[in-house]
């Protein structure tokens, strides 16, 4: 029980973005004392350096390495999590554990869904369910409901072109292109 | 409607020979050349979403949450207004699954499953995937993708067919079997790559920090891939790291304005973070093996909190 109070506890702290988070370096990389490229380079981390996640700012991570030394990598060259981290997604996926905790695991909750379930076998063999179709219906929804959501944390819209979509899609085909 | 009539008769005659497959082939692309493969309307889109969406809450029921759902539909319209389809019935829901994946249905559907919702750490995520998700249905990828194929290419001119007739029903219930088909089989990578593209375009206009759907390939690239969680979600995409790669390198410059947008992070953690307390609770309250392996996760827990 007084584990359950703890636990609610915790859960009301407001959960800072990767506070702590344990992740390495996929690649080489420099440490830079801001988040930008041309920022001035605080060491040079070999692949496989482990570190801590500070948090992240747009593309870039602010992390400690084991030695200390604090800066900023691009996400692209860090993947979280380590060896070390035996909880799998411990940090990152808290609301998971947090929901997951009362779950007798895997197994469990197969088992309980019975033949329902989204592996490429069950969707093929899914009856539909045209009810539950008809009940997304009921959810919030329309242009003033958007509106309202948006103002209520002060979003504001923005005008922002697409990316690169003709050369890109030219490049990746080239790359990528798979069964293209 | 000729045209079908003709191609049905052939394919019916042809058996399963793999040598007519191939002229069928022929024979679209063909037709294709000369004038484009009719797209199916806005009705036809509607019909097959909403059988395709049924299929699939066939395989996973709704989360029998209010809150969640509505708090995910209204963000799922507010990135709506910001595309260019604002006016399509748009409809979200969550997924009462722990995998972790997201889907599309043709016609405005989009779906999050409770696994991936689980893994995420604040809206601006939440925006990224299901404006990702939102860009198949902007760019029409899963009708491309069934007309793509030669057998449902038959179904190219369902637009055309009178509702209500004999072969209307037999078309539309083929391509949505199609379309329920291609959840397991995964859309064209450069489809997903679009749709990254896109999506985190869209979020960066609803005024959502973009880098949120980069944050969750991030996210998923940490994750055991051993997880059968999410042996779908990495059968059907490209790696995590090589859609993260790409994206960096088209958001490096372009997106770096909007980087500073909010995350929301207190919005999101107050409405997931209260549904997975809530659900805690609820399955907290039967046997036993929940209670052991609520026990053993707060021990292990016990190291953080020092």
């Amino acid at each position: 029980m007084k584990h359950h109070l703890l636990l609610l506890g915790l859960l009301l702290l407001p959960m800072s973005v990767l506070a702590g988070d344990p992740g390495q370096t996929l690649i080489a990389a420099d440490l830079k004392q801001e988040p930008f490229a041309d920022a001035k380079t605080v060491s040079s981390l070999p692949a496989g350096s482990v570190l801590d996640v500070v948090k992240r700012q747009g593309g870039w991570m602010q992390v400690k390495a084991a030695d200390g030394s604090e800066g900023w990598l691009k996400m692209t060259s860090i993947k979280l999590g380590t060896g070390t981290a035996a909880k799998g997604e411990s940090g990152l996926g808290s609301l998971l554990n947090v929901a997951r905790s009362g779950r007798s695991g895997n197994t469990g909750v197969t088992v309980a869904t019975g033949v329902r379930g989204l592996s490429a076998e069950e969707l093929k063999n899914a009856k539909p369910a045209p009810d539950a179709v008809k009940k997304l219906d009921g959810f919030p929804s329309g242009k003033r409901e958007a509106e309202s959501f948006a103002s209520g944390a002060k979003l504001q819209s923005q005008k922002v072109e697409y990316l690169g979509m003709s050369q890109a899609a030219t490049n990746n085909s080239s790359t990528f292109g798979g069964g293209r | 409607m000729k045209r079908w009539m003709i191609m049905l008769v052939l394919f019916a005659a042809s058996g399963s020979s793999q040598a007519f497959e191939l002229s069928i082939n022929k024979l679209v692309d063909a037709i294709g050349k000369v004038k484009d493969l009719k797209t199916v309307d806005d009705k036809g889109e509607a019909e097959i979403g909403q059988g395709v969406a049924a299929n699939l809450l066939g395989a996973a029921p709704l989360v029998q949450d209010d809150k969640l759902q509505a708090y995910v539909s209204r963000l799922g319209w507010w990135l709506a207004m910001q595309t260019e389809r604002p006016d399509l019935p748009w409809r979200f829901g969550v997924l009462d699954s722990e995998n972790v994946n997201a889907f599309a249905a043709p016609g405005g559907y989009v779906f999050i499953t409770k696994g991936l919702l689980l893994r995420m750490r604040n809206e601006a995520e939440l925006a990224g995937v299901l404006a990702h998700e939102m860009a198949h249905v902007l760019q029409r990828h899963h009708l491309n993708a069934i007309q793509k194929n030669a057998r449902t290419g038959l179904m190219a001119d369902l637009a055309s067919i009178a509702v209500g007739s004999s072969e209307h029903a037999a078309l539309a219930e083929k391509a949505i079997g199609a379309g329920t088909e291609l959840y397991a089989r995964g859309l064209d990578k450069d489809d997903e790559f679009e749709a990254d593209r896109m999506g985190v375009v869209i979020a960066a206009r609803a005024g959502y920090d973009p880098y949120g759907l980069p944050a969750v390939l991030q996210t998923l690239e940490a994750a055991n891939a051993q997880d059968s969680h999410l042996a779908l979600m990495f059968k059907t995409h490209p790696a995590p790291q090589k859609r993260l790669e790409l994206l960096d390198g088209l958001m490096t410059g372009t997106m770096d304005p909007y980087a500073g947008q909010p995350i929301l992070a207190d919005r999101f953690m107050k409405v997931v973070g209260d549904y997975a307390k809530k659900w805690r609770a609820g399955t907290l309250t039967t046997k036993s093996p929940q209670l052991r392996a609520f026990s053993y996760w707060s021990a292990g827990l016990k190291p953080r909190c020092a």
